[in-house]
């Protein structure tokens, strides 16, 4: 379902971009740059967590907040049992929750927290992703040295993590609405491929967004999507136009833009994919005044692989105004 | 739409990728791996004066160590986007496949870590060798 808020803002960000394999788009533009995959930690994981720690500690001294002041903290990121998010939070003493939907944890947070703050005044709450190449690497595909041959529709997850304070204080960021996604189904198996897989729940929930709020897909300046790749976009865009005969012209797959590098894979992935496109990218030319944002989760799990379950997969919309 | 049409839909974008340029590096690639592996075997055999079967072993052994070796330093991945399958089906994908599980399970300790997931992925090699190896064998040895 779709809700509207009147009084939800996005008011400060603190990203950090940790691998510039590839030189991703927004290497110039986000608040703490480097190329270290384990930031003084003995490992991946535990790394992980410490970028998560730096971008909620920046952004509390961005905005010289203490940490009594924030009233909830949402966090999720790709780890088993989002183990980083937990080891992060546990460093501050911020009512927390944790959440899940794969790539698209950082939209939900977004969702939740604006639910939560909106009828108050007054409040603060601070959504926090992470994400890391190798960690995703060794949980989903296979052992990192292990020299498994790329296919074409491969991801590569982005590595870094980015942190936002949402209130009820006015910005020039709005929260306008956001629209909760279901989990879609098809027969599609191969884990390499996610694009295929989340195309479909792209698409059914941009469709039920533009319904509910009786919007055409041009009310939009732009539609920024999660993280398809190339190949994700096409298919998402050929099954839209087949559901409501519209095409789509306005949108951009943070993915497919992160990388500027050529290289043998179909774009970015991973939760911090369109968080850090969006505030250290898209936000920064100035250029769109009505964005939704789409963000996609490919919900399988090794097991499910192995089981030969159809991938599950789920996305949900918010819509921002900026001025 | 249902899953049929989605599904041509999918092949429809996604082309099939043209693999006759990966088979030809890895028909070059793997045929020098089995001229090393031959001259390897003729050095044993020569100069340190192996039977023919020590001589294979000592090959095979050889083969594993550099593999587990260039995987520990981190190259043997990269070498290996260049060399293709190549590299892969000889005992150096073994090599690679067990060290880099071993790798990866290294923070996790020695028993539970190391121990438990070393043969992650190459557990099935050697169950299913040693099972074909035992049928192939009754087989030989009936017909022969």
């Amino acid at each position: 379902m779709t809700y509207h808020y009147n009084n939800v803002y996005i008011n400060s960000k603190y990203s950090l971009l940790a691998s510039t394999k590839y030189s991703p788009i927004i290497k110039d533009n986000v608040d703490k740059c480097m190329d270290d995959y384990y930031m003084g930690e003995k490992t991946i994981e535990l790394a992980e967590s410490k970028y998560q720690e730096t971008t909620i500690k920046g952004l509390l001294n961005k905005n010289k907040l203490l940490s009594n002041e924030i009233d909830v903290l949402i966090s999720g990121d790709l780890q088993n049992q989002i183990l980083s998010s937990t080891l992060a939070s546990s460093k501050f003493k911020i009512p927390t929750l944790g959440i899940y939907s794969a790539c698209a944890s950082f939209i939900e947070g977004l969702i939740i927290g604006s639910t939560l703050i909106d009828k108050n005044e007054n409040q603060k709450a601070i959504i926090s992703t992470s994400s890391h190449n190798l960690v995703s690497e060794k949980q989903f595909r296979f052992p990192i040295e292990y020299g498994a041959v790329r296919k074409r529709v491969n991801t590569c997850t982005a590595t870094g993590s980015i942190s936002t304070l949402l209130s009820n204080q006015k910005s020039n960021i709005k929260v306008e609405s956001s629209t909760i996604g279901f989990v879609t189904q098809t027969n599609h198996k191969d884990a390499n491929d996610m694009g295929s897989a989340m195309a479909p729940s792209c698409a059914e929930v941009l469709f039920k967004h533009l319904n509910e709020t009786n919007r055409k897909p041009d009310y939009y300046d732009l539609i920024l999507t999660g993280d398809l790749g190339e190949y994700g976009t096409k298919i998402m865009k050929l099954y839209f136009k087949k559901k409501s005969n519209y095409d789509l012209k306005n949108v951009i797959d943070s993915g497919s833009i992160f990388y500027k590098e050529e290289n043998v894979y179909a774009g970015a992935s991973g939760p911090a994919c369109l968080p850090l496109t969006l505030f250290d990218y898209i936000l920064k030319q100035n250029k769109y005044k009505k964005i939704l944002l789409i963000a996609t989760g490919s919900m399988h799990s090794v097991v499910s692989t192995n089981l030969k379950v159809p991938i599950p997969s789920i996305s949900h919309a918010v819509s921002l105004e900026v001025s | 739409m249902n899953n049929k049409e989605y599904d041509e839909l999918i092949k429809k974008t996604i082309l099939e990728e043209d693999v006759s340029k990966s088979m030809l590096v890895a028909f070059i690639s793997g045929g020098v791996m089995g001229l090393l592996g031959q001259l390897l075997t003729e050095v044993f055999m020569q100069i340190l004066n192996c039977t023919l079967s020590d001589a294979y072993l000592f090959t095979f052994m050889t083969f594993i160590l550099i593999g587990s070796i260039l995987t520990g330093l981190g190259v043997f991945d990269k070498i290996l986007s260049i060399c293709k399958c190549g590299l892969i089906v000889p005992s150096t994908g073994f090599a690679n496949t067990m060290t880099s599980s071993a790798m990866d399970a290294k923070s996790e300790g020695f028993i539970k870590g190391i121990g438990a997931t070393i043969f992650k992925l190459t557990g099935s090699i050697i169950l299913y060798g040693v099972v074909f190896g035992i049928i192939f064998g009754f087989i030989r040895s009936i017909v022969l």
